[in-house]
């Protein structure tokens, strides 16, 4: 609405009668009111840091603990052993990286060849249908995804695929590719729509077909957007919780050899989903989650500022 | 060049092929994901109950007309009665160990009874002794496989039926029962005894699986066992249990395992048992009564153990008050918060960061939310309120205090609340940000103040886009799992008395049922039904959120 505005219009950002010495009352209470909704919207600020603040306050008896190297240098994950515990979390974070490359791997080209239909090949009608359809897919909660995984792809893995156990990399990547793709695709979109038409036109000025314009001109011109779009995705699958706690088997191993999908591995937040309630407030191990915790922060934090850096380049234009 | 033409024309058109392909396979992906779950799902609620069913629902949870219940249960026990009446004689047959244990009781009230009436001395041994012969016979005639050493032992039982010390005593029970086994004996093939028996225990879990327990059987602590297949589908698969021995032999070595299916007619053929497996499977309608069921009070129904029978009206419930009590924080919230970025600031430092934390927020991982919600709520601010209230204010009692140091509804609610909050926000800014800045002017230049102007003109115009985030949020709230693991939710567990208790949930309910549950794995049906009862809530929020919103922008390009 900003730029539809005339130039010359009069502004009205402040009522007339509120200079303190013609209108106290009036000058009083908007400040005040001023101040109350700024300290409202304050508490998403204050919600930030005191999650900062409470993970790294439970988790500091282990980073300043015996540990700390183990953790950061070991694969091998024996939290409640009783003589010798270990806590590296090298596996945990190759399981998160294995069904996340997975996922992105099966949902960034489907996520884009589906935003370009979006953007430049659907009719009006058909668009109407299917953007829906991308909602409800966004809104189908995680424990379903997950419940599918385990009743429904699972069984199918085993008797079909032959895999010894249904719960595993392949399972997990595909679903949280599934979950991704909405995600992906209305950022990719977005970014692709703001491209402009001047743009479009001249490609096919120049005498390309839809796929060359597309490829080589438009995709091009929003790749913010889309590498947005692409670290959202990612973000989607890095933090998500219950579809990989039920469908990636919850084995903290580096699948050997390295190709192989068809084992079970146990990402992050699977970890700290499923050994929160075993373990006892205060401990080691309980310290330790919270230690998992904040690498899932940083690391969604350090995401969340790419993505934010590459849309405000397409909000601005640069991308476009 | 007209390869070149032809060959990027080809390329065009495989671009287009792909992009469609993919919409479709999304398309195809969201049927797939959607359509097992709703269609097993709704088998929870319609489906064909049998008798046992409604004699369940009647003795659990009161439901029902128990006066036609118990007139077709009457039937239904007569018509099981034939079954039971062939099970009672194969089982003498069969099963002698009770018949020994019988024995052995037997001659010991023999002992007391002896003594009781006074016999001492040297004829109470002679009659001890003559009655410890009888007994070694007859457990000699239980134990032998073989026919002739049997009807030997039994005939000589029965010479000393009409011995006139052991009339009016409790031997007569030896005669009585070397009689009737001597009946058993000529109609079973005592060899395949050992066979039998093993069968007949399959044969007996089957029947109780079906039936339930025997009349006259003293009552299961389980639930479960109370009752026998509850739904036509569930008979279907019992009787081809009760019909049928499933083997998986190995063919040859090294080759999978096949799975080999033999009649049990025909491994108990010529005995008592044999003519149950047709009379069941014959008479299968006239033993159950099935009838189309619309069990609508499954979303109402506290559920048994493992949710074997029952329904989810305590994950309904609670879903629901996690829900509420989330919305009522996060809704004034996010609007104020909505209202101040787009009404009273301009692009300053201050706003930066704190767009940068509302982002920060969104992209924080649900299950990180739960560890927080944990250590803040659970671990740090409630338990310190409540001390504050109980001891220093004296407004809780000390059983509140003690409730608030643990996870509670209170407690995932607000945890659930600030993972919505962005969502909210982000809506409600969009909503008001689209208000055209003409409403606006209008209202300042006709004299209302700035409040009066967002209450009266902004806030109407932008509700329906504020309505659509609250719904979507919502749903999103429904079905988050993770932010509730600790902080509020359990999987089994009384319904709460109040929002300091923590509860059941449809989101956590899904997940334990389908992976922590071994007597869920049972019912799929009610697996599929809680997913079901999940999804549909959540996607019909959803539904409604998308309705709104097509209707605020037909209205919105109509102006």
């Amino acid at each position: 609405m900003q730029s539809s505005r005339p130039a010359e219009a009069a502004r009205f950002d402040r009522p007339l009668l509120l200079s303190p010495g013609k209108d106290l009352r009036g000058y009083i209470f908007n400040k005040l009111g001023r101040a109350f909704l700024f300290l409202v919207t304050f508490v998403s600020v204050v919600a930030v840091l005191l999650i900062f603040y409470f993970i790294i306050r439970e988790a500091a008896g282990f980073l300043a603990g015996p540990y700390v190297k183990q953790f950061f240098t070991s694969a091998s994950w024996y939290p409640e052993s009783h003589e010798h515990p270990e806590f590296g979390v090298l596996a945990i974070v190759a399981g998160t990286v294995y069904v996340t490359v997975l996922a992105l791997l099966i949902a960034v080209p489907l996520g884009l060849l589906a935003a370009v239909w979006l953007s430049d090949i659907a009719t009006f009608k058909v668009r109407q249908f299917i953007k829906p359809v991308i909602e409800i897919l966004a809104a189908i909660p995680s424990v379903a995804f997950g419940f599918f995984a385990v009743l429904v792809m699972a069984p199918w893995m085993q008797t079909h695929l032959g895999y010894d156990t249904g719960t595993n990399v392949l399972n997990a990547g595909i679903i949280l590719a599934v979950m991704a793709l909405p995600t992906i695709i209305s950022v990719a979109e977005d970014s692709l729509s703001a491209v402009g038409m001047e743009i479009r036109e001249a490609a096919y000025g120049l005498g390309s077909t839809r796929a060359e314009a597309m490829i080589r001109v438009v995709i091009p011109a929003g790749h913010s957007g889309i590498i947005a779009a692409i670290i959202l995705g990612m973000m989607r699958a890095v933090g998500e919780t219950m579809v990989v706690w039920m469908a990636s088997g919850n084995a903290s191993q580096i699948p050997s050899p390295w190709w192989d999908l068809s084992q079970s591995v146990r990402t992050m937040t699977a970890t700290i989903a499923g050994d929160m309630g075993e373990t006892v407030q205060g401990s080691v191990h309980y310290q330790s989650l919270f230690s998992i915790g904040i690498l899932l922060l940083v690391f969604t934090f350090g995401l969340n500022l790419m993505s934010e850096h590459f849309l405000a380049r397409v909000r601005k234009g640069k991308g476009a | 060049m007209g390869f070149r033409i032809f060959s990027r024309d080809f390329a065009d058109r495989c671009f287009t092929a792909f992009s469609i392909m993919s919409v479709v396979l999304m398309v195809c992906v969201l049927v797939m994901v959607l359509g097992p779950m709703m269609l097993h799902g709704l088998k929870a609620v319609f489906f064909f109950g049998t008798n046992e069913f409604r004699e369940m629902q009647l003795a659990v949870f009161g439901h029902g007309d128990s006066e036609r219940i118990r007139r077709e249960n009457g039937e239904i026990e007569e018509a099981r009665l034939f079954v039971y009446e062939a099970v009672g004689r194969f089982r003498r047959g069969i099963d002698t160990d009770h018949l020994s244990d019988d024995v052995r009781d037997i001659y010991r009230d023999y002992g007391s009874y002896l003594r009781d009436n006074g016999v001492s001395g040297e004829r109470y041994s002679t009659l001890r002794a003559r009655a410890k012969v009888l007994r070694d016979t007859l457990q000699d005639a239980f134990e032998s496989r073989d026919k002739g050493t049997v009807q030997r032992n039994l005939q000589s039982v029965l010479e000393l039926r009409d011995d006139p010390d052991f009339r009016g005593t409790v031997i007569e029970a030896y005669f009585e029962k070397a009689e009737s086994y001597t009946h058993v004996v000529e109609s079973v093939d005592l060899s395949k005894r050992e066979q039998y028996a093993k069968a007949f225990d399959e044969v007996q879990e089957a029947l109780s699986k079906l039936f339930g327990p025997r009349p006259g059987e003293l009552l299961p602590a389980l639930t479960i066992d109370q009752y026998g297949a509850t739904r036509w589908d569930v008979v279907q698969r019992e009787l081809q249990k009760l019909l049928w021995i499933e083997e998986w032999v190995e063919t040859e070595p090294g080759q999978p395992m096949v799975k080999h299916r033999t009649a049990r007619k025909e491994f108990f053929a010529n005995t008592d048992l044999e003519p149950i497996f047709d009379y069941t499977e014959k008479n299968l309608y006239r033993l159950f009564r099935p009838r189309l069921t619309f069990y609508w009070r499954y979303f109402l129904d506290e559920s048994t153990d493992g949710h074997y029978f029952g329904g989810c009206g305590p994950e309904i419930l609670g879903t629901l008050a996690l829900t509420f009590f989330s919305m009522l924080f996060s809704i004034p919230l996010g609007i104020i918060s909505a209202a101040f970025l787009v009404e009273c600031t301009s692009d300053n430092i201050v706003v930066r960061v704190i767009r940068t934390c509302i982002n920060t927020l969104a992209g924080v991982p649900s299950i990180v939310f739960g560890l927080f919600g944990m250590a803040f709520f659970v671990l740090f601010l409630f338990p310190m309120l409540g001390e504050f209230g109980h001891e220093t204010l004296g407004i809780f009692s000390a059983e509140t205090a003690k409730n608030l140091t643990k996870p509670n509804i209170l407690a995932a609610s607000f945890t659930l609340g600030l993972l919505v909050l962005p969502v909210i926000i982000r809506a409600s800014e969009e909503a008001i940000r689209a208000v055209p800045r003409t409403y606006k002017e209008a209202a300042l230049a006709l004299g209302a103040g700035q409040f009066r102007t967002f209450m009266t003109v902004i806030l109407p115009a932008a509700a329906p886009g504020i309505f659509t985030g609250i719904i979507l949020s919502l749903s999103r709230a429904a079905g988050e799992t993770a932010p509730i693991l600790f902080t509020g939710a359990i999987a089994f567990g009384p319904v709460p008395d109040s929002i300091l208790e923590p509860t059941r949930a449809l989101s956590y309910g899904s997940y334990d049922i389908a992976v922590g549950d071994r007597l869920a794995m049972l019912v799929p049906h009610k697996q599929y039904g809680m997913v079901m009862t999940l999804v549909a809530l959540v996607l019909t929020l959803n539904i409604i959120a998308i309705w709104i919103r097509s209707r605020s922008s037909r209205k919105l390009r109509g102006i």
